[in-house]
């Protein structure tokens, strides 16, 4: 191709070449691309159809999340940690909760630790299975996303009987909850696994045993144990890459340590490890339900706390593991109803940050199953 | 190796340097100057804390902090370790070397705080668009598109409550007080 040759649009062909017919060129994806969950743009640097490098752009959904936090009191910004991560919102809640009690050393009823393990674990199903629905339909796999979406909306449905709302729940009180459950609503809860349990296997005979499925992502996007831990890789990003790591097993928080579960750990650090992980969580966190629902304890559902909530000057980071992996929350107080410092510290954040080095030597065909798997969410990752 | 030895060892190694170190239950606190971070950090990252979990800064008006918080997949220690960096000229060596997590942190460090990171790969803004003036987190950036914080009176009505304890309860024939003044509603 000679340099007279007009350029095509949407690509930008570079003056530096390699070698006589080879060229680089830069193909833009997103903001506006299905693929990108939300609005987050790449610069796709192609060397024929292999990805040589890639350049996320964020902050497209930046919403000053911080600022806001410094001005507003501890309790009012509940309602925005929802607004977070808006796939999981209860455990944005959790995380949040977690954070101001530990700066306050606030006690919490058991009855409410115990909700809000149940609702945490729950919402860890809702998101990957979103995740599972929405995967599929980047790879081309329409029915999985249908089936995921049938299941999702019965955890909706128990959301929504517990708080009145669908998304953004702001359900989670300081030193507590902000209502018990509904009459009926554990029997709702256990319906639904039942129900649900029987609904893996009907995924696997759609996805996880279709060799069509295996071969798409099988070995692409590799990160292995050592990077990804360098990286600051967290939940099944990291457990896909051989780290056996979750922070309700390795450092409990809340009443995780009254539980048993397993921590699905896989070592193929592709994609399709992180599949089988997210996949194996479900399970877990049934597991987990199950078991919280059988102990549930009675009792008060919230702690007495103090009107103005005014932690003593200090600070906190506290981690939780979301479904996306870990979330922090690095708390500065100066004594006064508003945090003087707010920094919450996303798990997509820093998983998408290894993208570039997940991406290159890829095909650019693949380039949406490695981005899938990485299960962003714009809305914690921008704040 | 408990918390107790790290912080020995790290006290042996830079002495006065560690202008403060303590270890409140797992996790050690540290605090350092600008031109010893760096060198603190590599200490660390070879004690084994491979794990970054936080870049975060803090604006104390006198001086920012740049704020790490490591961890290991290895012991239960953390560390917290924040580094006093200079208000008017915020520079500090970048420990994109050491964690490559760090990479994004520091880039969202400097959006927020114009803190400089001297060998960073990649000096850019992150969040912002690149012709974004000034540095948002900063106690004294202004924008008249922010939203003053505002308590709706419930200070003053929590003060008004402990005052009138100890008085006796108004009966139904004395005039009601008048309403105290609404708060200005926020606008933009």
């Amino acid at each position: 191709m000679s340099m007279t040759t007009p350029i095509p649009i949407g690509t930008q062909v570079i003056t530096e070449r390699l070698g006589e017919t080879m060229e680089e060129m830069y193909v833009n994806m997103g903001p506006q691309h299905p693929s990108t969950h939300g609005v987050l743009r790449l610069m796709l640097k192609l060397d024929g159809e292999v990805i040589t490098d890639c350049i996320p752009y964020i902050g497209y959904l930046h919403r000053c999340h911080e600022k806001i936090g410094e001005n507003r009191n501890y309790v009012q910004i509940i309602p925005y940690t929802d607004r977070l991560d808006y796939l999981a919102s209860m455990a944005m809640n959790f995380g949040y909760v977690l954070s101001v009690e530990r700066l306050m050393n606030q006690e919490v009823p058991p009855r409410a630790e115990y909700m809000r393990v149940i609702l945490a674990e729950l919402q860890r199903i809702a998101s990957h299975l979103l995740w599972l629905g929405t995967f599929g339909l980047d790879l081309g796999n329409f029915t999985i996303f249908i089936y995921c979406f049938r299941e999702r909306e019965m955890v909706l449905d128990l959301f929504e009987a517990v708080s009145g709302q669908r998304l953004n729940y702001a359900f989670y009180r300081i030193g507590g909850m902000a209502m018990d459950f509904p009459d009926g609503w554990i029997e709702q809860c256990r319906e639904f696994l039942t129900w649900f349990k029987p609904r893996i296997p009907e995924y696997d005979a759609l996805v996880t045993d279709n060799i069509l499925f295996q071969k798409r992502i099988r070995g692409i996007g590799v990160m292995d144990g050592p990077t990804a831990v360098n990286y600051g890789l967290s939940g099944p990003m990291l457990r896909a890459s051989g780290i056996n790591w979750d922070l309700r097993r390795n450092d409990p928080y809340s009443v995780y340590d009254r539980f048993e579960f397993n921590v699905p750990v896989f070592d193929t650090c592709d994609v399709w490890g992180r599949f089988l992980v997210r996949r194996q969580e479900m399970i877990e966190s049934v597991k987990i339900i199950e078991q919280a629902l059988e102990g549930l304890p009675s009792g008060d559902i919230q702690a007495k706390v103090p009107k103005t909530i005014k932690p003593a000057a200090g600070q906190a980071y506290v981690r939780t593991e979301s479904p996306r992996g870990e979330l922090g929350f690095y708390l500065v107080s100066d004594g006064t109803p508003k945090p003087y410092r707010y920094k919450v510290r996303s798990p997509a954040f820093c998983n998408l940050s290894a993208l570039t080095e997940m991406m290159r030597g890829c095909l650019v065909a693949d380039a949406v199953a490695i981005l899938g798997s990485v299960d962003i969410v714009l809305g914690e990752i921008d704040r | 190796m408990t918390p107790e030895q790290f912080l020995e060892q790290l006290r042996t190694q830079f002495g006065a340097a560690l202008t403060e170190a303590e270890a409140k239950g797992s996790v050690l606190l540290l605090t350092t100057t600008a031109d010893q971070g760096y060198a603190v950090c590599k200490a660390l990252h070879d004690l084994g804390f491979e794990y970054l979990n936080c870049l975060s800064g803090v604006d104390w008006t006198t001086h920012l902090e740049v704020v790490y918080d490591l961890s290991s997949l290895h012991h239960a220690a953390k560390v917290h370790l924040r580094v006093k960096v200079d208000r008017a000229d915020p520079l500090v060596r970048s420990v994109s070397d050491l964690w490559k997590a760090a990479n994004w942190h520091e880039r969202e460090c400097y959006d927020m705080f114009g803190v400089r990171f001297d060998g960073h790969p990649d000096h850019r803004r992150i969040l912002l668009s690149e012709d974004w003036v000034g540095f948002p987190l900063r106690k004294d950036y202004t924008d008249e598109r922010l939203v003053p914080y505002t308590d709706y009176g419930l200070e003053e009505k929590q003060a008004k409550t402990e005052a009138g304890k100890g008085a006796p309860k108004p009966t139904s024939a004395a005039p009601k007080p008048p309403a105290p003044p609404k708060p200005p509603a926020p606008t933009g």
